[in-house]
């Protein structure tokens, strides 16, 4: 197996990416409308102390909702190319099928990470994060970065249609980031949701990325945190893998209707 | 298999549920060969390409490419291989070169093998000025040509063509038969063609057709042509009964279109004008001419006793 292909697949994707000028941006206003918005909203009822405390704890949920916009939304890229039909010029290709989504991902992955390092200079522009922070952020980054990613495959490769994107962003991207704890101590929840942020695996890398900034609550260990992170990342992988590769998915893109 | 047959299947079969798309396909393609497949929508003509592509699996049956069974190894199957898509399979955001290049890394072409092979065939259709442009911009038919030339990019041994010059104008039709008659003779490309335009198919060295998934033998078109009748008769009439009592004895039933009869005629000495004369004003016009591979079509699949088949 030569990594030409797979190189082509995510070049693909980087090159859409840097040449959508508007998506980057909006992936940066995004996390910062949240931080500013909610940071001073939630925070203008706690105490001055508490407020800057608050902004910090942010940090690393802000930083997790970008890697989880990011890497989804560009997961969902294999259902757009299935909709609008490139998905058959990779299909023809002499690749195995799951390599086809083990390339997204790692697009997916690269995608989140891009997004993320951009936030990070900003966050530092703003005095929001130091550079010792930053730098200490981006290896939890990665791991949730894959975990994001793991998710967008599992979602894009049972999606029929870019019809579901609605369906896809109420039921999966905003229950996985408010039931995170990304914008609130997960100690703080009621009982029934603290059981729906522990089976969430975004939950646990959010909280690897609270581990590197300093006094940040956690709800997990390190050790926890990735193990869970590297065993979900790796079965979602190869559930993505091996649906993909099952002739049914793509029935759809070769066979109108069979009439007799 | 025979050293020198390039498409083998025996008993090829795909079903769905009930229902078979493609049944008990016995096919033996000579390598170098310009076969054509023919058949009414939903034949199993893209069925029978997809199970030869790789593309879908069949639920009976084995095929071969080249000497290798197709479910050995798909991957190496698909390098034998090229297929051109009913449909467009290019990126419409990305320009003919980002498209091609793509295609060429899937393909694992280096970076100089890409660029040369994109060169050639851009300057066979002409497009070599427009390599930068983005495919939106580009017509029906260049994108087409942009669609053939992925299919080509990794000279596969193989060809398949489904539908390639659907919704193109003629002058766009015949730049890319002129393009597929050259990657024959350059490059002794095996083409398997589906096509709607059976004047296109008269290039075939060899056509069969296919119905309900059931091969009906062919032959060269040619032959078919022959075979089919000596002369076609078309008469225009509002009275169409009045014409088949008086003609069906002496030519077979005729397919008839609205208010349209098409008769086929196997002898040789009808006088036609005498013919002419003798049915007087109950006709609205007459014409007598050769058979094509289209007659040939028409009376397989719309012929008087076949009519509740296809129409």
């Amino acid at each position: 197996m030569s990594w030409r292909p797979v190189k082509a697949v995510v070049g693909r994707e980087m090159s859409k990416l840097f040449r959508q000028r508007a998506r980057l941006i909006s992936a940066m206003v995004r996390p910062m409308i949240w931080l500013l918005v909610i940071g001073s909203g939630v925070g203008s009822m706690l105490q001055s102390q508490q407020q800057e405390g608050y902004l910090t704890f942010l940090v690393p949920g802000i930083l997790a909702m970008t890697l989880l916009f990011a890497a989804l939304l560009s997961a969902l890229t294999l259902v757009y190319d299935k909709e609008f039909g490139v998905m058959r010029m990779m299909m023809i290709a002499p690749i195995a099928h799951y390599w086809i989504v083990l390339s997204k991902l790692i697009a997916a992955t690269l995608t989140a990470m891009v997004q993320a390092i951009l936030l990070l200079i900003l966050l530092m522009l703003l005095g929001l994060v130091s550079i010792k922070i930053a730098i200490s952020l981006l290896p939890a980054a990665v791991l949730t970065a894959i975990c994001c990613a793991a998710i967008g495959g599992l979602i894009a490769v049972w999606s029929k249609s870019i019809d579901n994107f609605a369906v896809i962003m109420n039921f999966f991207i905003f229950p996985l980031f408010f039931l995170s704890g990304a914008l609130y101590p997960v100690s703080q929840l009621p009982e029934f949701l603290r059981y729906v942020v522990l089976v969430n695996p975004f939950s646990y890398g959010v909280d690897l990325l609270k581990h590197a900034v300093p006094n940040v609550s956690t709800d997990f260990s390190i050790f926890t945190d990735i193990i869970v992170l590297v065993v979900f990342s790796t079965v979602a992988i190869l559930l993505a893998c091996w649906q993909f590769s099952r002739e049914s998915v793509h029935e759809p893109l070769f066979h109108k209707a069979i009439v007799k | 298999m025979p050293s020198n047959l390039a498409i083998r299947t025996q008993g090829l079969t795909k079903q769905y549920g009930q229902a078979f798309a493609v049944e008990q396909l016995d096919l033996e393609i000579e390598a170098g060969q310009f076969y054509g497949l023919l058949g009414p929508n939903g034949a199993g003509k893209s069925t029978t390409i997809h199970m030869l592509t790789t593309m879908t699996s069949a639920t009976l049956g084995d095929a071969w490419i080249d000497g290798q069974k197709i479910t050995d190894d798909p991957v190496a199957i698909r390098r034998t291989v090229g297929l051109v898509f009913q449909d467009s399979a290019l990126d419409r955001t990305m320009s003919i070169d980002e498209n091609l290049q793509f295609a060429a890394a899937l393909y694992n072409l280096s970076p100089e093998q890409a660029n040369a092979r994109i060169d050639e065939l851009l300057t066979v259709f002409g497009l070599q000025d427009q390599r930068n442009k983005k495919l939106v911009t580009l017509s029906g038919g260049q994108r087409r040509a942009i669609d053939i030339a992925r299919g080509v990019l990794h000279k596969p041994k193989v060809l398949f063509l489904d539908e390639p010059t659907i919704g193109l104008d003629l002058p766009n039709r015949r730049s890319i038969w002129r393009f597929v008659e050259k990657l024959r003779r350059d490059e002794g490309m095996t083409i398997f063609l589906t096509t709607h335009y059976l004047e296109e198919a008269v290039a075939c060295d060899h056509v069969d057709f296919i119905q309900n998934g059931r091969l009906e033998q062919g032959g060269t078109p040619a032959d078919l042509i022959q075979q089919l009748a000596e002369t076609i008769l078309e008469i225009d009439t509002d009275k169409p009964e009045n014409i088949v009592n008086k003609l069906a004895s002496l030519f077979g039933e005729p397919i008839r279109e609205d208010q349209q009869l098409s008769f086929k005629i196997i002898a040789n000495d009808v006088d036609f004008s005498a013919l002419q004369k003798s049915l007087g004003d109950q006709i609205s016009s007459m014409q007598w001419r050769r058979p094509n591979l289209n007659d040939v079509y028409l009376w397989r699949f719309c012929a008087p006793d076949t009519m509740g088949n296809e129409k």
